[in-house]
């Protein structure tokens, strides 16, 4: 049982000083599948860049807690505490809050040339593994890992020699099972990082890699944007198995009601001007959908 | 030329090295034709900004680090089956005439002060002569420096219809105090619908000055593909230049290099543009970490009666210091309009998306930054066609990114 706990969250554009989140409040427990909405500009993307440590923005106050359970570290081989389970994000990097399970799915995913997605994604997972089991060692065994991460020593188009924890092999197999539950082709494994994808690729191998990594909680932002109705299919079919097989908490940040036909959310949250205005079932989807976001405006700002 | 000659190199010192090598009088003649052009031979142009010459070729104290009667190395060649890859000396006494019609037709031992200096006093080199219908594969020159200075020169004779692809390795074996000097000049000549693919490897130790000019002639529906790799020196100057005066020639010319500390590459590639229906691709990608340099020219030159030309050009380097310098110079020349061409150059740092994008993966910044370099460094990889040379070049990047 995994639970990511946003409270009254502030934060800017680092650069500008553009104040964006004014104070949100949130919390996605595994399991759960939660779609986030709101009209362009009111923070919904900043969010989920927040949650994973972008450094383009500065956390002004507030805090992005992320709790385990003893089931979401049962692959830790050390002894770990109570105290051990409960992490502030807002204290570790990009690929630390990545080890302890969180993933963002990107609206406009990098494109990545000379390295391979199988080599990638298998560096990806063996560096998840590696940094899980450094997170939770004890503090003064640290330093004898801390200069270990420069493992990675041959070619991006062969993958590392090194073969960490899961081989070259035993990925393939992996991999493949994966790209073929999203009805991905074989080839992907074998192309440049998102180089040249279709805008629908793109978003397929985001779930592919949310596949892999098995994440505690997804941010997926704006999966669905681009996709025709076969693809936008083949990706709600990855999200939901995230979420029924691997207990994979989501938070979805969306335009559209038409995903959620597939993702069917079990909350629904509006966000305006840097905060969650409402929140409530899926039913608030399809009143979002028919009506906009004018009413939800008119009845916040009535109510205050 | 303001350049002082440093005394040790003469007349008599020229007659001493030819005399070695028991040399035809023909060659003796072009030494001695060379060194006595010195004097009004300038260096080759350099790139200069306002304010700044980058690369300072007259103030390298050729009297320290040219010693010309000292020259030493150690060469290894592979051959490939029906191909001749013989030492200079070897060659000239079993090829004699094929080294005669063409030593220097390519490139003109008096091109500049460094080109006629390194003719007058090579004692190394390597000539490799692939005959008609010949395909010879990984034909690997591998050549250590050992001593002060090391001057050499390689030929290229790829007759009608024959094709090699050639390593040519550069390093230094035995450690010698002190500043030195590596010269290398690389003449290739094709035949008819011959294929050249040129991949040279320069690891040389951090103090060493480097200066390369390699020059390929294309005929009818001939190729050159060049690969230069630049790791090693303290000043590397390197010229790459492809004339493609056959019609329907093509040429690739592919660059990678990987500066650290205060290494300095100076690197330029250049085609003319002379037969109709001839295709050029110029391909440059350098990293630069901590005060490194460079500077790039690429020169696309399309001549009058080239009809029918396609011609592209892209230089990109990478920055991972702030303390590191680079500049670019794509040049473009069009004399016939019936060109499809394109240049660019980018200078630029690691994209702060793609990295983040990568640590939101769980990979550290530092794995991130590596794959991203290395990956940077793929397409000029993926033109390499000598296995051993690929690696060794991607060996070297990864053991720099350590």
């Amino acid at each position: 049982m995994a639970t990511l706990e946003l409270k009254n969250l502030q934060a800017q554009v680092a650069e500008t000083g553009e104040e964006i989140l004014r104070g949100v409040d949130l919390e996605v427990n595994n399991g759960e599948i939660h779609a986030l909405m709101g009209p362009n500009g009111s923070g919904k993307s900043t969010t989920a860049k927040v949650i994973a440590g972008h450094p383009a923005y500065e956390v002004t106050g507030g805090s992005v807690r992320l709790t385990l359970s003893e089931a979401d570290v049962a692959d830790i081989d050390v002894d770990i505490d109570e105290a051990d389970l409960t992490w502030d994000l807002l204290d570790l990097e990009p690929n630390e809050r990545a080890a302890l399970g969180i993933f963002l799915a990107f609206q406009y995913p990098a494109e990545i040339e000379g390295v391979t997605m199988v080599n990638f994604l298998r560096q990806a997972l063996n560096a998840k593994l590696d940094e899980r089991e450094e997170l939770f060692e004890d503090e003064d065994e640290e330093g004898a890992d801390a200069e270990d991460d420069s493992g990675y020593d041959t070619s991006p188009m062969e993958g590392p020699a090194d073969d960490g924890d899961v081989g070259v092999a035993e990925f393939q197999q992996l991999l493949k099972e994966k790209m073929e539950l999203l009805d991905m082709d074989e080839k992907f494994a074998e192309r440049y990082l998102n180089a040249g994808f279709s805008g629908g690729e793109k978003k397929q191998n985001e779930v592919l890699q949310a596949a892999i990594l098995e994440p505690s909680i997804a941010v997926l932002d704006e999966i669905d944007s681009g996709l025709d109705i076969d693809r936008l299919q083949d990706v709600s079919e990855g999200i939901n198995a995230l979420r029924d097989e691997q207990g994979t908490g989501i938070l979805q940040i969306t335009h559209y009601q038409r995903i959620l036909d597939y993702v069917e959310p079990d909350h629904v949250h509006v966000m305006l001007d840097g905060k969650i205005a409402k929140s409530g079932g899926a039913e608030l989807a399809e009143e979002l959908e028919d009506e906009g976001y004018d009413w939800v405006r008119e009845e916040v700002y009535e109510a205050a | 030329m303001s350049t002082q000659l440093p005394a040790s190199i003469s007349e008599e010192t020229v007659n001493e090295i030819s005399a070695e090598r028991d040399e035809p009088d023909w060659l003796l003649q072009t030494r001695l034709e060379a060194l006595s052009a010195l004097e009004e031979l300038e260096m080759p142009s350099v790139i200069e900004t306002p304010g700044r010459r980058w690369t300072n070729l007259e103030d390298l104290d050729y009297e320290s680090i040219v010693d010309p009667l000292d020259q030493r190395d150690e060469t290894e060649r592979v051959s490939a089956e029906g191909a001749k890859v013989l030492d200079f000396e070897t060659a000239l006494e079993e090829h004699p005439e094929l080294v005669e019609e063409h030593f220097g037709s390519v490139t003109d031992p008096q091109t500049n002060y460094l080109t006629a200096l390194s003719t007058a006093l090579f004692t190394t080199g390597t000539v490799i002569y692939v005959p008609e219908g010949v395909d010879a594969e990984d034909v690997k020159v591998r050549a250590e420096m050992n001593s002060t200075s090391l001057f050499s020169h390689t030929l290229v004779v790829a007759e009608d219809n024959s094709s090699a692809t050639i390593l040519e390795r550069i390093s230094n074996g035995s450690a010698v105090d002190g500043d030195r000097y590596f010269s290398n000049l690389v003449e290739i000549v094709t035949g008819e619908n011959a294929y050249v693919q040129y991949g040279s490897l320069q690891n040389l130790d951090e103090d060493v000055y480097d200066f390369t000019l390699k020059r390929g002639d294309a005929d009818r529906y001939a190729t050159i593909d060049w690969i230069e790799g630049n790791i090693g020196s303290r000043l590397t100057r390197s010229d790459i230049e492809t004339e493609l005066n056959g019609d329907s020639s093509e040429t690739k010319i592919v660059g990678a290099f990987f500066g650290h500390d205060d290494q300095h590459f100076d690197i330029n590639a250049r085609v003319w543009h002379n037969g109709e229906h001839t295709t050029a691709d110029l391909v440059t990608r350098g990293v630069l970490d901590d005060e490194a340099r460079s500077v790039y020219e690429g020169v696309q030159d399309v001549g009058r009666e080239a009809w029918d030309t396609s011609s592209y050009q892209r230089e990109n380097t990478l920055m991972l210091s702030d303390d590191s310098e680079a500049d670019a110079s794509p040049k473009l020349i069009i004399h016939n309009h019936d060109t499809e061409a394109s240049h660019s150059a980018t200078v630029g740092q690691v994209d702060a998306e793609d990295l983040f994008y990568m640590t939101s993966r769980a990979i550290s910044p530092n794995t991130a930054r590596n794959m991203l370099v290395e990956g940077f460094f793929v397409p000029v990889l993926e033109e390499v066609e000598v296995d051993e040379l690929r690696d060794d070049i991607d060996d070297l990047i990864v053991a720099r990114l350590d």
